[in-house]
């Protein structure tokens, strides 16, 4: 059986889809969302073979939902949507295949034979080798609803045992993205195991003598640079 | 006595001149107090040469000249003012004094003295805000008399031998204060009646153009046809009286109100050769009945005889004319003839800032026409996918949202920029509501609170559709959280009040997407009832974003 999972905001849509996809007898639902909120959490305790995906949904669009998902996770990615509008951008995002909605069950048919042409683990077109999307926004979780912070804005990302933060001048946030993707998927830089650094917010660098060094960014916060490190960043800043 | 008479003679010689000169086109430089240098210069040599004629005509007394020389400068001086009066006064008194003769100095000095006396009651009156004064003949009456006796002062002042100069005082003192005062009274009593005449007319011009333009001003806006034109027609007819007027486009005659109409058709082609080239050429025409006659092509019985064409221009293209007759037996008025031609530039105007409206109008229906296209895909394919999902599940419910779609598409093909009620636009709502609430279920909740006495206010059609679809497209869709929209209705004193409240409160001034359903709202509104109505928009971010739309309270009028 192959594992899918569905992402979309309406929950007719999902019904439906659901419906249609249990009528081919090949496929089982992992898991249904609403949103990619939930689904960034789910897609981790599932790991589901295929990502039925809509691209309009609430706060986080389907395309920035990729560009969160860890690469070890990534599913095969079968866009589903009403209106042909995305289907050049769909597939400059490796997507195995675009449905339009109503979804007809021949067509839909086509999709499962592309899905079993693939190896079914291991790597999927969707991921490798392709052009990974960048972040560009993070989307973090407040008490009462979920903020999307612009990368421009981040100073730094921390880790620590609560989970990953990012840091702006205005304030700390905490997100369900982890390190691993935010500094492949953005330009930040690691400057320690658990620190990523926005170099166009550092205002300096100060160097000690046993070679460890502080960083402080523009709004007078200080990140360590561990030695391992500061080699890298000497060199991505030129100096 | 002998010599009053003889002054009184020669004083009637001065009023025909004055009434010659009030009869020729040259007296418009009196009719104002101009203080255009050109007027004066003419002002001068008029006066000048009355005062210098006042010397010739004098009878030889005593060795001296009884005379009326003081009438040009004392009048020169009050019309004038005192530079004006001084200058007659001296060029008068100069030509005087070389008459000769032992008052010879003394009048020359003397008449400058006048002259600068009337330009003294001119200052005096001017300064008192009373230059009504200056026209009237009792001022100037007095003014004569007291300069006289100025002069008659000086002559005995200066003028030597002593004994001499008073035995000549003795005799003319009396006739020449009294002809001298009465000639200038009865000179400026001549004016001012010409003036007044000047003034009645122009203010009978103005008076009818104004009317003219206030009572035609509203009908070019109903457009360029038959129907305006034979009201606006009937209008000019009504207000210059004369003989007939028409109107018509380049091919035919749209209107034509008075004589002659018998024969003269609306809906026929144009006859007058005199309106092809008018029309032709871009130029007035005006047959004046004598030097160049207007001969009806139609019927030989047909009384008219003058005309005038002028050519209605919209943006320099001719478009059609406007032309007022005259019969044989009346003259056609130069009155008329100017206010044809600025009838024709207000009507003109007028023509084409209608079609700018028009053009405005036509620019917002496309712009709907456009939004509604931008409606429709994902609405109609997530709809669709929606019910073709709740199909499985209740069949029912399934139908009755089908019959909502078709009722909501319907309703929006009807759409052609009329009016529509405020039931019929809740029920737009509604239909594209009931639709929505299925797409998103529990994410969607819509509060009503509609004033029941509002539901037959008249709104543009399409005005609450664009702003509810607004508020759930760009708003609720895109919150996590449950989203809530209200619909509010209320009236407050001779407005109604509609507003559209989200509580997503994502609201981008600068969002040409976001605004564009609003300001067409907008600008329809403000097109059908005026500026001071129309749409405003409140927003908290995240908290809630509002859409207040004013109307008056008994809605708008037929388009």
């Amino acid at each position: 059986m192959i594992r899918a999972m569905l992402v979309d905001d309406e929950i007719h849509a999902r019904e439906e889809l659901q419906a249609l996809l249990l009528e081919t007898g090949r496929f089982a639902i992992s898991a249904k969302c609403a949103n990619a909120i939930e689904a960034l959490d789910s897609i981790r305790s599932n790991k589901p073979d295929v990502l039925f995906l809509d691209i309009q949904m609430p706060v986080v669009n389907g395309f920035e939902f990729l560009a969160m998902i860890d690469e070890e996770l990534m599913p095969k990615v079968v866009f589903v949507t009403a209106y042909d509008e995305y289907a050049v951008k769909a597939f400059e995002e490796n997507a195995l295949d675009y449905l339009l909605k109503p979804v007809e069950k021949d067509r839909l048919a086509k999709t499962l034979q592309k899905i079993l042409k693939q190896p079914i683990n291991g790597n999927s077109p969707t991921s490798v080798n392709s052009v990974i999307p960048q972040l560009t926004r993070i989307p973090c979780v407040l008490t009462n609803r979920i903020k999307l912070i612009g990368t421009v804005e981040v100073e730094y990302v921390e880790s620590d045992l609560t989970g990953v933060h990012v840091v702006t001048a205005k304030g700390r946030y905490f997100t369900a993205l982890t390190l691993k993707i935010l500094e492949n998927r953005t330009d930040f830089i690691r400057c320690h195991k658990q620190f990523l650094v926005n170099i166009d917010h550092i205002d300096e660098i100060l160097l000690n003598e046993n070679l460890l060094a502080q960083i402080t960014t523009n709004s007078g916060r200080i990140i360590p640079v561990s030695r391992r490190h500061l080699k890298r960043l000497k060199e991505k800043l030129a100096i | 006595m002998k010599l009053l008479l003889a002054l009184l003679q020669t004083m009637s010689v001065f009023l025909v001149v004055a009434y010659i000169y009030s009869k020729s086109p040259a007296f418009k430089s009196l009719a104002a107090i101009s203080n255009r240098p050109r007027n004066k210069i003419y002002l001068y040599f008029f006066f000048s040469a009355i005062s210098m004629m006042g010397t010739y005509l004098g009878l030889p007394v005593h060795d001296a000249l009884a005379n009326t020389r003081a009438i040009g400068p004392v009048l020169a001086g009050i019309i004038g003012g005192p530079f004006l009066g001084t200058a007659v006064g001296f060029t008068g008194g100069l030509h005087r004094y070389f008459f000769g003769g032992f008052t010879a100095f003394s009048c020359g000095l003397s008449t400058t003295v006048e002259g600068l006396i009337g330009g003294v009651v001119h200052l005096v009156l001017m300064r008192k805000n009373k230059s009504s004064l200056i026209f009237d003949p009792t001022t100037v009456f007095f003014t004569t008399l007291f300069a006289e006796a100025v002069q008659m002062g000086i002559i005995l002042a200066v003028s030597r031998p002593f004994e001499d100069a008073l035995s000549l005082v003795q005799v003319i003192a009396l006739p020449m204060t009294i002809t001298s005062s009465a000639g200038a009274a009865l000179f400026m009593s001549m004016i001012r009646d010409r003036r007044n005449l000047y003034e009645s007319a122009a203010a009978t011009f103005s008076t009818k153009a104004l009317r003219i333009a206030e009572r035609t001003l509203n009908i070019l806006a109903k457009g360029f046809g038959r129907e305006t034109a034979c009201e606006m027609a009937t209008i000019i007819h009504e207000e210059t009286g004369v003989g007939a007027v028409a109107i018509t486009d380049t091919e035919k005659v749209l209107a034509w109100i008075g004589c002659g109409s018998d024969h003269h058709r609306p809906g026929s082609p144009i006859a007058s050769p005199l309106t092809r080239r008018a029309i032709d050429e871009n130029v007035v025409i005006f047959a004046d009945g004598i030097n160049e006659e207007y001969s009806c092509t139609l019927s030989k019985d047909c009384l008219l005889n003058s005309v005038l064409v002028v050519p209605l221009k919209l943006d320099n293209d001719v478009i059609g004319t406007i032309k007022l007759y005259e019969t044989r037996d009346k003259p056609f008025l130069n009155m008329n003839k100017s206010l044809g031609e600025g009838i024709a530039a207000v009507l003109s105007n007028q023509l084409l800032l209608y079609g700018y409206e028009q053009q405005k109008s036509l620019l917002t229906m496309a712009e709907l026409k456009l939004i509604q296209a931008q409606v429709n895909p994902h609405f109609l394919f997530n709809s669709l996918n929606t019910i073709i999902s709740i199909i499985r599940q209740d069949a029912d419910r399934a139908r009755e949202l089908l019959i909502h779609l078709s009722n909501f598409f319907r309703k929006n093909l009807k759409r052609s920029g009329h009016l529509s009620t405020l039931e019929e636009e809740l029920d737009h709502v509604n239909s594209y509501l009931k639709i929505e609430k299925a797409r998103f279920e529990d994410r969607l909740t819509v509060e009503m609170d509609i004033d029941p006495s509002l539901l037959g206010l008249k709104l543009p059609t399409f005005t609450l559709q664009p702003l509810m679809e607004n508020a759930i497209k760009h708003g609720i869709s895109n919150m996590l959280e449950p989203g809530r929209a209200r619909i509010h209705a209320w009236r407050d004193d001779d407005f109604a009040y509609i507003e559209i409240e989200d509580n997503a409160g994502v609201y981008n001034e600068n969002n040409g997407k976001d605004g564009l359903g609003i300001r067409i709202v907008d600008k329809r509104i403000k097109f059908l009832m005026g500026n001071s109505f129309g749409t405003s928009v409140s927003c908290i971010s995240n908290v809630m974003t509002r859409v207040t739309v004013k109307v008056p309270a008994g809605g708008a009028s037929a388009p």
